[in-house]
């Protein structure tokens, strides 16, 4: 549509800004590794083109490459060359300030003044004609706050203002305006000018079209060469703006720049603007502008006022951008770690619950060489939530066997462990939520004086918090009794419980069944009040296969007492093959991850591997088996089946009624007198019984000993 | 010469750059209708044998290709502002805002994509990594990309075996891009060639096809299309 001699004010649509991650990402880290606190302005290029589609305009756009290049960096970032059609550079300044405050305190309109003044200068020193990009120069403004990684930042594209406004005589497509032979040699004139690498990024020139309708591309300082008789001569440039109505906001410093310069009071110009690449004159406009100046223009001295600071959605508000999501480090751990698992679903294991893993709170009885593999175990899985508990601290033979801790750990004296691991974890994964736990589980058969009773119970009833306040607990101490508080509150509460256990070159790994209430109906558990009836309790195998499965201490005939004195040194300081701890330690993690992938959960029966084992399995991750124990001299592994016992002295009836009804009472008297446990579950009875039979108890029991269950 | 039958549906970085290499020479010859992929070179420091520094690596781009439809309503959530900001417009005195300003009043937001083809030296096969950003160069995320691009989208991928989107640092350009996992291409364009009854190609016309053929498959995922010319000119 054309306006012809409407003498209306020539509006001019304002830049738009585009800022690519890339420039923020190069910024910050010149920020952190080069500029440091250093506030002072830094130059900058910013990049345009033509507009090239009907319905979008183009925008003045910073990369990575418009940050000056530093010979240190590592050359990731291709410097930009000139000559390229599509980056038209534009030379501009980076005002970034240290504190939100400051930011908010630059004083916006001397800065804008300040740049206003440099194209000023420009316009009549003539450097326009050297270097016409130079009209275009712009102001950013920004805070860049590397904690929150959200870059506030306004730019502002100094505009002189002519006074009194240019007015608008017409303006219409350029296709209307040259006949249609100009048109195709203006056309062509124009695409060679824009395919030359010397002169494509050139964004302000002249075009002349004689009288023959030849058009021919000049420099802007051939101006004075170009003035003849016949011709039609336009001042060009590179125009952004897709408006039919509009020039782009590169003509308001054009116009100010021809008449400061030439003088002249009518200027036709052309908005030069493209299509996929090629001129395209329907898109382009011509138009006639009238300009009255002052006198003060032709005065140096004398700097026009400026406008030019971008409005953000219409309103005078700076831009603010957050790239926490692609910038900071515990972000995109997180979500790698993420995108890792979700890939094992994806390819391998479609039923994959992520979120049961995500959600579930982990509790880690033991920091030692279990304790540490199995928290990275969990951490791999993407279980988020661990806390361990250990009273021990760091010692110096640690670090080699117990992952989590470095020669840092055990110096003076050696951290706590429990908040060694806790560290360790978050530098490993720093979305972890782990809490380190320092504190002795109180073991039955090692009695304590009466001063320490109460700091025992206050032991005893945090423990109990603790088992209530997660959802699965590891068992991975280092001896039997130690075992039998923790199990004895998951068979009460019902809480999935995995122990690890580690003899010299074999290891335990199971699962405990669940507790004797809230079980199936099936299962009657009474109390014994025969030989018989406790013997036929006793067996191991059970031919009512709902029986609940056991825990650890069911295949005991001995109640957990004190293991630790008057054993050998190298036996006290439980020392076994380096290549079994991480086994066990892998193993009651993926054991864990079977379970909460079972629809009956703590209920699921036991299954066990079986040589021909076509498919049987219909759950993905494969069986699910009570107990794992493993050889090393044999590289064997068995998976094996133990039901829960009636005189068991953790998880039977009888001892979670008594705790039920007595509670810390209870425990206290079972920590204090050795034989309360086997007294209570019969087992006393059982053994006086058995020694009529004239079994070899003894040395079984010696053997029972020493087979399983030390660390 | 191997034999097409043991073909692992693979191909060798030499062979992968002669093909964009081509690939981008035929569409810029053939479709002036079209944005131009072009080939961005990535020369390495190579302390190897000098020979060895003429292989020069780098990857396909297609960049800047407005993935909004046009008359979207855009209601904008991530609405960047502080309220903190407006203190600082009510205490600029001067008038910003001159009459020969144009004030516009409708804030369309249009959506960007950048596409490039990067050769995977694990996997050996070609990876198409995207990335999508608003006009005034905000990154956008995975769940607005699948907006624009719903074929992205992981609910309506359930069946393919081989497209799984996911996010990793870019080789180049050392930034976080989404990426179409690259695991299950080798499978896919095994079949591609082999999967028919047609008779058995020649081994060197697969690997000459193969990034043409690659991109036929990968591109239909994020909306992007090979012309007919292309296709047919053999």
């Amino acid at each position: 549509m054309a306006k012809e001699g409407s003498g209306s004010i020539l509006q001019f649509a304002p830049f738009q800004s585009s800022v690519d991650e890339g420039f923020w990402h190069r910024f910050s880290s010149l920020k952190l590794n080069k500029f440091g606190i250093d506030d002072s302005p830094i130059a900058i290029s910013g990049f345009f083109a033509p507009c090239s589609h009907p319905q979008v305009s183009n925008h003045l756009t910073l990369l990575a490459e418009s940050l000056p290049s530093d010979s240190n960096e590592e050359s990731s970032i291709p410097a930009f060359s000139r000559g390229n059609r599509n980056r038209c550079s534009v030379p501009g300044i980076l005002y970034n300030t240290n504190t939100m405050e400051s930011f908010h305190g630059l004083d916006k309109q001397g800065l804008l003044r300040a740049e206003a003044k440099k194209i000023w200068e420009d316009v009549h020193s003539g450097k326009v004609l050297e270097d016409s990009s130079v009209l275009s120069r712009f102001l950013l403004i920004s805070f860049a706050d590397l904690k929150k990684w959200s870059f506030h930042y306004w730019f502002a594209f100094p505009a002189l203002v002519l006074d009194p406004p240019a007015t608008l005589v017409d303006l219409r497509p350029a296709s209307q305006w040259f006949t249609l032979e100009e048109a195709e040699s203006v056309s062509a004139a124009c695409n060679e000018w824009r395919n030359s690498s010397v002169t494509a990024d050139v964004p302000f020139f002249l075009v002349s079209v004689g009288s023959d309708s030849r058009a021919a591309v000049r420099h802007l300082k051939d101006w004075e060469t170009c003035q003849y008789d016949g011709q039609k001569l336009l001042f060009a440039f590179y125009d952004p703006c897709h408006l039919p109505n509009n020039p782009g906001w590169p003509l308001r410093n054009y116009l100010a720049f021809i008449c400061a310069r030439w003088n002249l009071k009518t200027v036709h110009f052309l908005c030069y603007r493209e299509n996929r690449g090629f001129a395209d004159l329907s898109l382009s406009l011509v138009g006639e502008a009238l300009i009255t100046i002052s006198q003060g223009w032709r005065e140096h001295q004398c700097v026009p006022n400026a406008v030019g600071w971008e409005l953000n959605k219409g309103r005078k508000v700076p831009r603010c951008i957050n790239l926490a999501k692609s910038m900071d480090p515990t972000r995109l751990a997180i979500s790698a770690a993420d995108l890792n698992l979700k890939l094992m679903r994806w390819r391998a294991l479609p039923s994959l619950n992520l979120d049961i893993l995500f959600s579930i709170k982990c509790l880690l009885l033991g920091a030692g060489t279990l304790g540490c593999q199995v928290a990275r175990m969990l951490m791999a899985w993407g279980v988020r939530r661990i806390t361990l508990v250990d009273n021990g601290r760091v010692a110096m033979s640690n670090p080699l066997r117990q992952s989590l801790y470095t020669l840092d750990d055990c110096l003076n004296g050696g951290d706590f462990k429990a908040t060694a691991a806790v560290r360790s974890l978050q530098r490993i994964f720093p979305a972890v939520v782990a809490e380190g736990v320092v504190m002795a589980i109180p073991m039955p058969g090692h009695p304590v004086s009466s001063q320490e009773e109460n700091s025992v119970l206050e032991d005893c009833r945090r423990l109990n918090d603790l088992i209530g306040s997660h959802d699965v607990i590891f068992l991975l101490t280092d001896t039997r009794e130690s075992r039998w508080l923790p199990t004895l509150l998951c068979a009460n509460t019902n809480k999935i419980t995995i122990t690890a256990a580690l003899g010299f070159d074999s290891f335990l790994v199971m699962r405990h069944g669940p507790g004797p209430f809230n079980s199936t109906p099936d299962l009657k558990a009474e109390m014994p009040n025969s030989l018989s009836a406790v013997m036929d309790n006793l067996a191991l195998t059970n031919t009512d296969g709902k029986q609940r499965l056991g825990c650890y201490f069911c295949n005991d005939v001995v109640a957990p007492t004190d293991s630790t004195s008057n054993r050998t040194l190298d036996q006290q300081c439980t020392v076994t093959r380096p290549g079994l701890a991480p086994i066990a330690s892998a193993l009651a993690v993926e054991l864990l991850v079977g379970i909460l992938h079972h629809p009956h959960g703590i209920f699921a029966e036991a299954e066990i591997a079986k040589s021909n084992n076509g498919g049987s399995s219909e759950l993905p991750l494969g069986i699910l088996p009570h107990q794992i124990r493993g050889s090393l001299p044999h590289f064997q592994q068995m998976t094996l089946v133990g039901n829960s016992s009636n005189s068991c002295t953790a998880c039977c009836s009888t001892v979670v009624s008594e705790y039920r009804k007595r509670g810390m009472q209870f425990i206290l008297q079972a920590i204090n007198h050795p034989t309360y446990l086997e007294d209570l579950t019969g087992l006393t009875e059982l053994m006086r019984s058995a020694n009529t039979f004239q079994l070899d108890w003894d040395d079984e029991m010696e053997d029972a000993d020493d087979e399983c269950i030390e660390l | 010469m191997m034999d097409v039958c043991n073909w692992d549906g693979t191909v060798s970085a030499k062979d992968f750059r002669i093909g964009a290499l081509s690939f981008a020479q035929k569409w810029e010859s053939l479709n002036s209708a079209f944005p131009p992929w072009s080939w961005v070179p990535c020369p390495k420091h190579s302390w190897l044998a000098s020979h060895e520094l003429l292989q020069e690596e780098g990857y396909l781009s297609l960049e800047n290709i407005c993935i909004s439809r046009p008359n979207e309503e855009d209601i904008d959530q991530n609405s960047q502002t502080d309220p903190g900001e407006e203190e600082t417009s009510c205490s600029e005195k001067e008038d910003d805002i001159d009459d020969a300003t144009l004030v516009q009043s409708n804030h369309h937001e249009l959506h960007y994509c950048d596409f490039h083809v990067v050769y995977s030296y694990t996997f050996r096969v070609p990876v198409l990594y995207l990335r999508a950003y608003c006009s005034d160069g905000r990154p956008l995320l995975l769940d607005e990309i699948e907006k624009e691009l719903p074929a992205c989208s992981s609910k309506e991928l359930p069946e393919t075996k081989w497209a799984f989107i996911t996010q990793e640092e870019h080789p180049y350009l050392k930034r976080p891009w989404y990426k179409l996992h690259p695991c299950g291409t080798s499978e896919f364009m095994k079949l591609l060639f082999l999967g028919g009854d047609t008779a058995q190609p020649k081994l060197e016309v697969v690997l000459e096809l193969y990034l043409l053929s690659w991109f036929s498959a990968v591109g239909q995922v994020v909306g992007l299309t090979i012309p007919c010319k292309m296709l047919n000119d053999r």
